[in-house]
């Protein structure tokens, strides 16, 4: 068992006989008249117990985050200390190698013409008239690929080459009979970055007597280096967390006497405590949305947001030949948006009304005996998995659609379309809609109702010009979360609405929606910096946004309609 | 039950009641009560709470009706004409019986709009220029013109407790009632509001019916020219307001008008 394990059950022990002893003592502090305690005993425990426990695990779980990384950092210190000797000497060997010299001189070349030619056909773009020249800024930019091609082969020769220089500076070193722990440094410092992680992986691996991908006696020795540190890292966080335990146990049962405010310490830390939660929740989403906007603002770089937001075309599968990024790349997200608003207004014009109307049934006409039966059952609409929803749309509603169009004569509907997957969202979404307009109208006051039907009105009457009005901020704040809930929904749209981005206005062709380009873009293999990939972080800050809005905006009618009648 | 005919002014009953029972889902909230009421006066109702005074109330203009379970019994006539028949409609009884709450209860609309519920859905006016004369009329005789004339279109809920309490008598008047019951109108009130609304209660008493239930003793003496003493479900006794409270007959009444319980 780890010495981590054994310190944190000594620490539960410890925890668990602070409590008895903060009572004990509490208690032995008035000889046995608790009334005379400002607190009662068992605050006294809790205090003693929290002050041993928490600080200490705080502790621990620091070591648990950041343990590793510390080692990792310490051992990769010491093993590049000890290869400082071939590092100076495979410097020298760059700096003098001839190939590496000549390569480097045509790549700053070729890019100074690639920058002359580029400012030559903004030149060109920007000219108006007689100046305009299509032609020659067409040749410009075959120019300026073949440019861009032969900068990326020559980076990649002079990359080969650092290689060969790097494997035969250890070779050598390793034939002289260098030190096999300045050789892993060596290995550490100046291989490639995929290679340097496997390395430390390996080792990490070998350190902790795991299986490591291979053996060599580089590994072994970087090995012994790392479980050395890993062990000193280990004993030294136990101790202080020990320590810590010990130290707040000592300091707690000393503070016992009969005015120790205990009880107002204890409330303090739960206080802390609660406080911690929240911030940690907030900071989550703070955290998301920051990486939402970097992701975004990197996709910025290559697309403008102008093309972005207001680009017609969206095909981010063509155009992504590594020389041509953002040159036609086509990231137009105005057919996503209008596909979305689509099948989001079909959903709604679905929703909606008989959503609302089964509201009304529900909270003011039907008995409660229906009542009781009814609204579970509409909730469990609420919990059926969106993907079961989803092959409805396809399997059932989709091809019922295309049949009854085919019999009163339109022939080309097809299976996916955004009218199925509209309809589907739309009875997903009934049970919020009505659930939350049920709460809505069963918190207009009775004394509302009474003074309607005092006036001689119907039932419906009332219903109509008394309670829809006032409860109608509730209503619209429902219709609001339950419109954001579908501009969110992925799973029925990818599977009922297709996936081509078509700029339409029939409900019967395919569209696709901003959740299931995002889908698409990061599913399979991708590569994580080309903007294909980076698009899907911008179209996820769009939807966002769009949702943070409405959640906002209908919390907002839902806070004034509560300010009205409470 | 002591003195169901006795007619204690020389005014047409407006309404009579005879053994009218109430029970809630089987629970006997009402026995047997009897009572002929005046028109063109005011009439209290007072007893301790839960003694059965606002479910007669509410079987005046059948809100009873809309509770789940409750059952009313007996006969209750207003003009002669039997309220509890299935040939009467509620709903077109209820346009000739005001009712007035506890707590004010105006809709969620304008203040016209408030006041022209009831011309509305009754269909009392053909022209918006009718509509704003019936609607200027209920808040004259409300005594809420003055005070709102200017802001007809501002909701009625943006009024105080006290001019909100008006609106809704306004709104009771404008379908033009005969009988307006009133369930402790001015319990929610403060005292100022209060004298409003009574001066209020004694200018409408000319031309309407009104019942009113209140637990202010002093209240009852101000503004009623009877009061029907309720304790436990039956009517105790019943007579103009000025014997009840200086030669009760009764030994209830007597100890809950001095205060000895209630």
């Amino acid at each position: 068992m780890s010495i981590i394990a054994i310190v944190a059950l000594a620490i539960i022990v410890m925890l668990a006989g602070g409590f008895y002893v903060g009572r004990s003592r509490a208690i032995a502090a008035v000889s046995g008249a608790t009334a005379s305690l400002h607190s009662l005993p068992n605050y006294h425990g809790y205090h003693v117990a929290i002050w041993t426990g928490l600080p200490a695990f705080l502790l621990l779980a620091v070591y648990g985050m950041f343990g590793p990384t510390l080692v990792d950092r310490i051992t990769a210190a010491e093993l590049r200390r000890d290869a400082i000797v071939l590092t100076s000497s495979f410097e020298s060997e760059l700096a003098s190698d001839p190939e590496i010299l000549a390569l480097e001189e045509a790549l700053t070349l070729l890019r100074a013409r690639a920058d002359a030619i580029s400012d030559s056909m903004a030149e060109l773009r920007s000219a108006s008239g007689s100046d305009r020249d299509p032609q020659r800024l067409e040749a410009l930019a075959v120019e300026q690929t073949d440019l861009v091609n032969q900068i990326a082969t020559t980076e990649d020769a002079r990359l080969a080459r650092r290689d060969v220089l790097r494997d035969r500076v250890s070779a050598e070193a390793a034939a002289s009979g260098a030190e096999v722990r300045a050789l892993a440094g060596f290995e550490l410092v100046h291989a490639p970055r995929e290679r340097r992680q496997l390395f430390l992986s390996d080792v990490r691996r070998i350190a902790t007597d795991g299986l490591a991908s291979r053996a060599s006696d580089e590994l072994d020795a970087a090995a012994a280096v790392m479980a050395h540190h890993d062990l000193r890292i280990r004993y030294l966080f136990a101790g202080l967390a020990l320590a810590l335990a010990v130290g707040g146990l000592v300091r707690t049962r000393g503070q016992i006497a009969g005015p120790f405010r205990a009880r107002n310490h204890v409330e303090g830390l739960v206080t802390a405590m609660l406080f911690l939660s929240s911030v940690i929740a907030i900071m989550t989403t703070i955290g998301i949305v920051f990486s939402l906007l970097f992701e975004s603002i990197r996709f910025f770089s290559t697309v403008p947001l102008t093309e972005f937001l207001f680009g017609l075309q969206w095909s981010p599968q063509i155009a992504l030949r590594a020389d041509q990024v953002g040159q036609s790349g086509a990231f137009g997200a105005v057919p996503l948006f209008a596909g979305t608003a689509m099948i989001t207004l079909i959903a709604m014009v679905v929703a909606v009304p008989i959503g609302l109307l089964s509201a009304i049934y529900l909270s003011e006409y039907a008995g409660p005996r229906f009542r009781l039966t009814a609204k579970p059952i509409l909730e469990i609409l609420a919990g059926i998995p969106t993907v079961v929803y989803g092959f409805f749309a396809l399997l059932t509603v989709g091809p019922a659609i295309r049949s009854f169009f085919a019999m009163i004569g339109i022939d080309d509907v097809v299976t996916q379309s955004a009218l199925s997957a509209g309809l589907v969202m739309g009875v997903m979404i009934i049970p919020f809609i009505s659930s939350l307009s049920d709460d809505v109208i069963n918190s207009v006051p009775q004394s509302l109702r009474d003074g309607s039907y005092a006036m001689g009105a119907t039932k419906s009457e009332t219903i109509g010009r008394v309670i829809i009005p006032a409860a109608l901020p509730g209503i619209v704040g429902a219709i609001l979360l339950a419109v954001s809930r579908a501009v969110g929904e992925t799973m029925i749209v990818v599977m009922a609405a297709g996936q081509g981005a078509n700029l339409t206005a029939n409900p019967l062709e395919s569209v696709t929606t901003i959740t299931v380009q995002i889908v698409m873009l990061l599913t399979g293999d991708q590569e994580f910096d080309s903007p294909k990939t980076l698009s899907a972080f911008a179209l996820g800050l769009v939807l966002f946004v769009i949702t943070l809005l409405m959640n906002v905006l209908a919390l907002r009618v839902v806070q004034r309609y509560r300010e009205k009648y409470d | 039950m002591t003195d169901a005919s006795h007619n204690p002014a020389e005014l047409p009953i407006k309404v009579a009641a005879r053994d009218v029972t109430v029970s809630y889902s089987g629970k006997q909230a009402l026995h047997n009560v009897s009572i002929d009421i005046p028109d063109r006066s005011v009439t209290a109702f007072i007893g301790p709470s839960g003694c059965g005074k606002s479910t007669f109330l509410r079987c005046l203009n059948r809100m009873n009706d809309t509770i789940e379970g409750a059952k009313v019994g007996g006969s209750l006539t207003i003009d002669g004409r039997e309220i509890n028949d299935k040939s009467i409609d509620p709903v077109v009884l209820r346009a000739s019986v005001g009712m007035v709450f506890q707590k004010p209860n105006p809709f969620p609309k304008s203040i016209y709009d408030n006041v022209a519920y009831g011309p509305r859905i009754h269909g009392l006016a053909l022209s918006r220029p009718e509509l704003d004369e019936i609607v200027e009329n209920a808040l004259r005789k409300a005594g809420l013109w003055d005070e709102v004339s200017d802001r007809l279109a501002h909701p009625g809920t943006s009024l105080s407790g006290g001019q909100q309490q008006r609106l809704v008598i306004a709104r009771a008047i404008a379908v033009n009632p005969e009988v307006i019951l009133m369930d402790e109108p001015c319990s929610a009130l403060d005292p100022i509001a209060t004298a409003r609304i009574e001066e209020l209660i004694d200018e409408l008493r000319e031309n309407y019916c009104i019942i009113i239930v209140t637990h202010s003793m002093q209240q009852a003496a101000r503004v009623s020219q009877q009061t029907a003493f309720f304790h436990m479900g039956n009517l105790v006794e019943y007579g103009p307001t000025e014997d009840i409270f200086t030669n009760p007959r009764d030994s209830r009444t007597q100890d809950y008008i001095t205060g000895r319980f209630g």
